[in-house]
């Protein structure tokens, strides 16, 4: 484990952007925790894996991470105590816990602990990467007001579109729709993440919306274009991207 | 009044009971009082004769008859003192016979027998008259019968008053026993009926509730200590159900997340299509596993009412109505009309992100099993002091054998075209529980190939 720790280092120095930033998995479940760090790596972040509370706890008190992603259930001290102490030792790092168990009141409790976002298992690793990439992007430069796509322009704040200079009238929600899918462009999105962010929870057992305002997004803006925009993913979610559909 | 409850069968056995013992009680009393003065007035009957014969007839060779008979009249006066007195000479010749009183006639009294009797002789004019007949032999070799007489009406007069006092005090006796016993049982049974309203506030929800027990070492605390008992063993049971629950869920969600994942980076790295379509087919049931399992313990955290209480008041008929909005895309996909009928403000209290997974469920099953063309009617209105909200289609319907069963777990009608759906068979149950933590039901009326409507009553918020 420790000679991972110090490989991994090694790496964080060599490579780019990403590579500048340094994450901790404390997670006892050896499977998940490895998924998420390959996960985490191919994305080219530095990933340090504890596969017990009382090492997580070492590692996280002795380095300063830029995020740490957090298993409730561990052996030695759980995650809640770990992350109170991590509060108490005034370390302001950014918290991502994982849990199994999915009752609103531990997660308010945890919230209250200092935790900075939340991820019930099992999650989509598209969602867990977008997750981290939110809370470290928090506090840095506003995004800018116009996303693009390919020849796709969204304007946020008049929440105009237009694809090849051409406006394209949307409602509201395909809007939104639209916006997530671009604003994570390359990322392939689930049904459920989609149904979270542009419904609400209340939705989650109804993915079967999502392809039908994916259906009639698609007839408004690749109507009459070559270029497909959204891609679909058998079994994963929706993709806005700009390389042709393979 | 109950007249099948304990408390009256056992006041109606007492008060029978009771009644009997009385009734039996006075019979025997009025028998024995009436032999008791009868006999009395016998012994002083033949006592006087007795006294006739020994002071008056054992002379009777020295004095005459005449003079027996004088004394007779003289000593005892019958007519006065309402006495039958009759001295009659052993062969039939009435030596004295005693006149009319102011009481009774002996005129026409039939004479005795031979030998000592007494008797009761009914008179001409009614009255009742006791008599008895002494046969006395005198020294003089003559035999006198002399016959003693007293009225009965005394006696009958006592009886019949006896009869007067037992009519008047016994049903009053028995009135008040019953009286005392119904408040007296209704006392006793006063924690049985205490005990049946807390039992039947006891749900799922407040199984650490214990009903009340007094220590009164009777039978009545050894049923409230045996009902508690039972409330601890359901309570133990409930919680190792929902435990098992919790741990289920953790178990399966780990291995859910590694599968996940490792499908999820395998589609990501393979570049052969008929690959990828697989292991998205395999992602697509992780997909649907996922959801049972997060279906399943939406349901047990309701039912265990541990969600937090995150109940604030809102506007049903506004929410249903937005609900049906953002689903109408759903409807137009499949050419299905959606109409809403919902009025004013019809205001609940509760989890309004449940209650709104209610309308989700409720229109998804509408525009699932509703062919083209067709129609569904969402209607919300306060009727009765209950919010009502409704929701009908006019699709392919429930057979009436599975209707009993639509709210069930995993239940799906056998039907090939119930299982297009696609879904788990756990929407309907997550309606019911969320209905049900709300103080609400639901019901369900379809008509085979006519379309079904179901019917959701959830309580008014209070102040509307």
């Amino acid at each position: 484990m420790a000679d991972d720790w110090w490989t991994v280092l090694g790496a964080a120095a060599l490579n780019n952007v990403n590579a500048a930033m340094r994450l901790l998995i404390i997670e006892d479940e050896r499977k998940v925790a490895d998924i998420v760090a390959r996960g985490l790596r191919a994305e080219r972040f530095a990933v340090d894996v504890a596969y017990d509370g009382e090492r997580g706890w070492e590692m996280a008190s002795l380095c300063d991470y830029d995020l740490i992603i957090l298993d409730l259930m561990l052996p030695g001290p759980g995650g809640s105590e770990i992350l109170r102490r991590l509060r108490h030792a005034k370390k302001e790092v950014p918290v991502l816990i994982l849990t199994a168990r999915e009752s609103t009141a531990e997660k308010v409790e945890n919230f209250e602990a200092g935790a900075d976002d939340y991820l019930t298992k099992p999650f989509a690793m598209a969602e867990l990467l977008v997750r981290v990439k939110a809370l470290l992007r928090r506090g840095a430069v506003p995004q800018s007001s116009v996303l693009r796509a390919g020849d796709l322009e969204l304007d946020r704040l008049s929440q105009q579109v237009r694809r090849g200079g051409k406006k394209i009238e949307l409602t509201s929600k395909e809007y939104a729709l639209l916006e997530y899918l671009v604003a994570n462009a390359g990322r392939v999105l689930s049904r459920t993440m989609i149904i979270e962010h542009v419904w609400d929870q209340s939705f989650e057992g109804l993915t079967n919306i999502v392809d039908v305002y994916v259906r009639h997004l698609r007839e408004k803006i690749e109507e009459g274009h070559q270029q497909k925009l959204i891609r679909t993913v058998r079994g994963v979610g929706y993709c806005v991207s700009d390389e042709a559909e393979r | 009044m109950n007249t099948r409850s304990l408390r009256f069968g056992l006041i109606g056995w007492y008060a029978g009971c009771l009644t009997g013992v009385f009734v039996l009680f006075g019979v025997v009393l009025h028998q024995l009082l009436g032999y008791y003065l009868e006999r009395n007035l016998a012994e002083l009957l033949s006592r006087r004769s007795e006294q006739i014969a020994v002071s008056l007839l054992a002379n009777v060779q020295a004095t005459g008859e005449k003079y027996v008979v004088d004394e007779i009249q003289a000593r005892y006066n019958p007519a006065q003192f309402d006495r039958f007195i009759r001295l009659t000479r052993a062969g039939g010749a009435v030596l004295y016979a005693s006149g009319r009183t102011a009481d009774f006639d002996p005129s026409g009294l039939p004479a005795a027998g031979p030998g000592n009797s007494t008797r009761v002789v009914r008179l001409a004019d009614g009255h009742r008259l006791l008599v008895t007949a002494r046969t006395y032999l005198s020294p003089s070799g003559g035999a006198y019968v002399i016959e003693s007489g007293g009225p009965m009406q005394a006696i009958e007069e006592m009886l019949s008053n006896l009869v007067e006092m037992l009519l008047v005090n016994v049903p009053l006796a028995v009135l008040v026993a019953v009286g005392g016993g119904y408040y007296l049982v209704g006392r006793a049974l006063a924690p049985v009926v205490r005990m049946a309203r807390s039992a039947e506030r006891i749900t799922l929800r407040n199984l650490d509730e214990q009903l009340p027990v007094t220590r009164s070492g009777d039978e009545l605390e050894q049923l409230s200590l045996a009902l508690n008992h039972m409330i601890r063993r359901l309570r133990e049971a409930v919680e190792q159900n929902q435990r098992f629950l919790a741990d289920a869920s953790h178990e399966l969600r780990t291995p859910l997340t590694v599968l996940r994942g490792e499908l999820e980076s395998a589609v990501g790295q393979t570049a052969a299509p008929e690959l990828r379509e697989r292991l998205g087919s395999a992602l697509e049931e992780v997909d649907r596993l996922v959801k049972i399992v997060e279906a399943l313990f939406a349901i047990s955290r309701v039912e265990a009412g541990d969600a937090p209480r995150q109940w604030t008041r809102f506007d049903l008929a506004q929410l249903a109505a937005a609900t049906a909005e953002q689903m109408s895309l759903l409807a137009e996909d499949k050419g299905v009309r959606v109409n809403c009928k919902v009025e004013g403000n019809v205001s609940v209290e509760g989890d309004s992100a449940r209650i709104k997974q209610v309308v989700v469920n409720l229109l998804d099953n509408a525009i699932k099993y509703t062919p083209a063309g067709g129609c569904i009617e969402l209607s919300v209105q306060a009727r009765g002091g209950k919010a009502v909200m409704e929701v009908a289609d006019t699709g392919i319907g429930i057979p009436a054998g599975a209707l009993p069963r639509v709210f069930e777990r995993f239940y799906r009608g056998d039907q090939a075209s119930w299982r297009d759906g696609g879904g788990a068979g756990l929407g309907l149950a997550i309606v019911k529980s969320i209905c049900s933590a709300h103080g609400g039901q639901i019901g369900v009326q379809s008509v085979e190939g006519r379309g079904s409507h179901f019917k959701v009553e959830l309580p008014l918020a209070g102040g509307t």
